[in-house]
């Protein structure tokens, strides 16, 4: 017995996953911001499915909007590719 | 390819952890006794908030002197990042000048841009101000009101906003009325015979003291972080000239 609700939350938290894991991987910083931004709104669908609106409120505005913007800032600051 | 090997070995791994797990854990059926006074009292019961959003009244009535403190980390976090970046008068009026031309973005994302922002700014009020009664809040609604400067600093320029009147200093002038705000408002009850943060006798129409809480938190977390986007948008060439040091 598997719920609709319950299959969106599966996909939408593989698509965080996925994209967290790109996220850190990546070495162009830009790009990863962007997968950091996807994972953001994977995650706050999520949260949606679990009944957490206030939570996605905050979490929208501070993951997409604001914490990437912070990260462009520094990456402009500093350099666009991470030298291992 | 290669990136994919490790990701699936994740992805297996969590699923089969889960497919192991999930039959020993029993579902939580019956809401704990906590969750259930809440539930009851928000709006009806002895102990109410006259609020219908159970959030709000956890945030901002019951367990009020948390978010109290909570406001003050903030409070604190802004300040720091505000002390690392001091300037003096001077160094603040070459701040404000454009040494040079900056290309700008195209017509296109100006006026898109122009429409998002009074989108955002009405979205962000009704989210704070309308937080006793839906989801949302102060913190909600003010983090929302911070987008609307960064999107015009991104599209247009820092300078852009300077000249329409948000500088540094008013964003922090209203930052610190929220913050003022706030302090008050918990402060006002011990006038009356109650207790700090009190919230329902005192304030005796819908929502209570919440809608006041509402407010000052969202001016003072919007214009906040709008303080600190300002500071942090300054280029670097700048920052380079004014410390003195060298490329």
């Amino acid at each position: 017995m598997i719920e609709i609700h319950l299959l969106m939350l599966l996909i939408t938290v593989l698509i965080g996953l996925i994209f967290s894991y790109l996220a850190i991987i990546e070495k162009d910083l830009l790009k990863a911001i962007g997968y950091s931004a996807i994972q953001a709104i994977a995650y706050a669908i999520a949260f949606y499915i679990l009944m957490a609106p206030d939570i996605v409120l905050a979490y929208i505005a501070i993951a997409v909007g604001i914490y990437s913007a912070l990260l462009v800032f520094v990456v402009s600051k500093t350099g666009r590719y991470e030298v291992v | 390819m290669k990136k994919l090997i490790p990701i699936t070995i994740i992805i297996l791994i969590i699923f089969g952890l889960a497919y192991v797990m999930s039959g020993k854990i029993e579902p939580q059926e019956n809401v704990r006794a906590l969750g259930k006074f809440y539930l009851e009292n928000s709006y009806f019961g002895d102990y109410s908030a006259k609020s219908p959003e159970v959030v709000t009244a956890i945030l901002w009535d019951y367990r009020g002197v948390d978010t109290l403190f909570e406001t003050s980390v903030f409070f604190l976090a802004i300040i720091g990042s505000l002390t690392l970046f001091r300037l003096n008068k001077k160094q603040e009026k070459e701040a404000k000048e454009r040494i040079e031309k900056v290309e700008e973005l195209t017509l296109v994302i100006k006026t898109v841009t122009k429409v998002i922002v009074a989108m955002i700014l009405a979205v962000s009020a009704s989210i704070a101000l309308h937080g006793h009664l839906t989801p949302g809040g102060g913190f909600q609604g003010g983090s929302a009101l911070a987008v609307a400067p960064l999107l015009i600093i991104a599209a247009y320029s820092k300078y852009a906003l300077e000249k329409q009147g948000l500088d540094k200093t008013r964003a922090l002038i209203l930052r610190s009325i929220g913050l003022i705000g706030i302090a008050l408002i918990a402060l006002l009850p011990l006038t009356k015979g109650g207790f700090i943060m009190q919230n329902q006798p005192i304030f005796p129409w819908l929502g209570g003291s919440l809608i006041f809480y509402n407010f000052f938190e969202y001016l003072a977390v919007g214009a906040g972080f709008t303080a600190v986007f300002l500071l942090l948008a300054i280029p670097e060439k700048v920052f380079k000239k004014i410390l003195g040091v060298g490329e």
